[in-house]
């Protein structure tokens, strides 16, 4: 299986605390790749050197080279001519907790698209109802698409930052315990849906719930005390 | 409720009744002393007549229009000013730089007016003196843009806490989709921190209504109508300093009671309608924050 990411020597620091300690890892394309491993370990921020998210935090620095193969080119994400923005729209990322923006479901899709440039708004409009089928979600809100995206329940508003990160066609969906603030039932349709879109992109996902590991991982990976192993 | 809790019930409803009655024994004491002049001369009168005591009209129209001028002035330079500070401090500026400007601004709030006041006569006068060629140079363009110093960094530092205030989790979701520093401050930082901007430039509004010193000297104090921004004009704050400062029992000396409803009345009313404006534009939310609790 060709690789999609490959990291060699990633060394993490917040301010004089080591997080994460010379990991070098490769990961296929199209696989869910699962990250375990105890609380603290830095699992999250595993996922956001990927992103390049931590650099949004102070204090925090990083060395090695993580590398993407996009388009069959392999790209050194930390160099100086990659776009930070062209970089997120590639690498998408879900959080623990549902985040949708204080705007109306249809708005949550569309700005996405809108802020990478997209313009034609019958476009938008098919993308958007093609992403909430995808997500399992389009039957569930097509009447009320202008409602505010925070009257949806927890499990919805999951299902819709997921289909919010999937509308830029990412190539990497990095998923940090998408499950864990879910009841039961809501947890098995965001597996159902991250088990979906396999096929579209590679999905990196942290999760404590080894069960659930088992149900959707091809691949596990334990991080412990920094140092990453395979299981 | 536990006995704490019902003392700590009591206590507050207190105080907000003390801060409501003091607030309306303001505005009778006012009403109360200025009596002798609202009973010979109509408030219409006194609010649309011109400021001539030697022929007995006592109308503060000309210091409306003055305070008018200035205030409005002073918010239109100060907002754009404050905003734009307030997002190069919070979101632009490097680390190092934004705290130096940060604990400039917050020095600022602590400047006497009367400083701004001196700045005002022996820098800003002669400087529009010059650039416009008219007049003594006092002018509402003069106190209007010290005004603007002086009320902004109230407005950037209620800002800024407004910016502090806005949701992480939307942060981390705009910036994990790819949105530039241009596009969080549109779509997160600017709508989330509404209320805060709303709050800021309402209390840099009642600062600006209620300053007696810039205007005093640097607007000119002339009594009369402004045709334009270099124009003297007096304010009602200023024609308060100023007649309290020679007379006592006169009945120009009434009319400061007339100038202090009519501050009283115009903050009030400021106040009371942009909190309304901003509760319909916030409706919507509250609403869903009530559904999600359920």
């Amino acid at each position: 299986m060709a690789n999609i990411i490959e990291i060699e020597n990633l060394s993490f620091y917040y301010g004089q605390k080591r997080i994460l300690d010379n990991i070098s890892a490769a990961f296929g394309k199209s696989a869910i790749v699962a990250l375990t491993g105890p609380s603290g370990s830095g699992k999250s921020t595993f996922l956001m050197t990927i992103n390049r998210l931590w650099e949004e935090f102070a204090g925090a620095r990083m060395s090695g080279q993580v590398s993407l193969f996009i388009d069959q080119e392999k790209l050194d994400i930390y160099a100086r001519d990659i776009s930070l923005s062209w970089l997120r729209r590639k690498v998408g990322m879900v959080f623990q907790s549902p985040n949708p923006l204080p705007m109306s479901i249809y708005r949550n899709l569309a700005l996405p698209l809108r802020m990478a440039g997209w313009k034609n708004k019958e476009i938008i409009g098919h993308k958007v109802e093609s992403v909430l089928k995808q997500a399992y979600l389009w039957s569930e809100v097509k009447g009320r698409l202008r409602d505010d995206a925070r009257t949806l329940s927890g499990g919805q508003q999951q299902r819709l930052c997921i289909a919010r990160a999937m509308i830029l066609e990412p190539a990497i969906l990095l998923l940090d315990e998408p499950t864990s603030s879910l009841d039961e039932k809501a947890a098995r349709e965001i597996e159902a849906l991250i088990f979906s879109l396999k096929e579209q992109c590679t999905l990196l996902m942290v999760s404590h719930d080894q069960a659930q590991i088992k149900r959707v991982a091809d691949e596990v990976m334990e991080i412990v005390g920094g140092r990453m192993s395979g299981l | 409720m536990r006995p704490e809790a019902q003392v700590s019930r009591i206590l507050f409803l207190a105080a907000t009744v003390v801060g409501v009655l003091l607030t309306l024994a303001i505005l009778w004491f006012m009403v109360r002393l200025g009596l002798p002049l609202f009973s010979t001369h109509s408030l219409r009168l006194l609010l649309t007549q011109d400021w001539a005591p030697d022929r007995g009209l006592y109308g503060i129209f000309p210091f409306i229009c003055g305070s008018g001028a200035v205030v409005s002035l002073s918010l239109l330079l100060a907002f754009p000013l404050s905003l734009g500070n307030a997002v190069l401090i919070h979101l632009l500026a490097p680390r190092h730089l934004a705290r130096i400007l940060y604990q400039m601004v917050k020095m600022m709030t602590g400047v006497p007016t009367v400083i701004y006041g001196f700045v005002g006569i022996f820098l800003l006068v002669p400087l529009v003196r010059e650039w416009f060629s008219r007049g003594s140079g006092m002018s509402v363009l003069s106190a209007g843009i010290l005004l603007a110093l002086l009320i902004a960094p109230t407005m950037i530092l209620v800002f800024l806490e407004s910016f502090a205030a806005v949701s992480t989790s939307h942060l981390r979701a705009l910036e994990a989709l790819g949105g530039t520093r241009r596009q969080k401050l549109v779509h997160v930082i600017l709508p989330g921190a509404r209320r805060g901007i709303i709050t800021g430039f309402l209390l840099a509004s009642g600062r600006a209504v209620g300053d007696t010193m810039i205007a005093l000297m640097v607007a000119g104090n002339a009594v009369a109508t402004p045709e334009s921004i270099l124009d003297p004009v007096r304010t009602l704050t200023a024609h308060i300093a100023l007649v309290m400062a020679a007379d006592f029992d006169s009945m120009e000396f009434k009319t400061i009671f007339a100038c202090g409803i009519t501050l009283y009345l115009w903050t009030a009313i400021l106040t009371l309608s942009l909190r309304f404006l901003h509760f319909k534009a916030t409706k919507t939310s509250m609403q869903v924050g009530h559904e999600q609790s359920f």
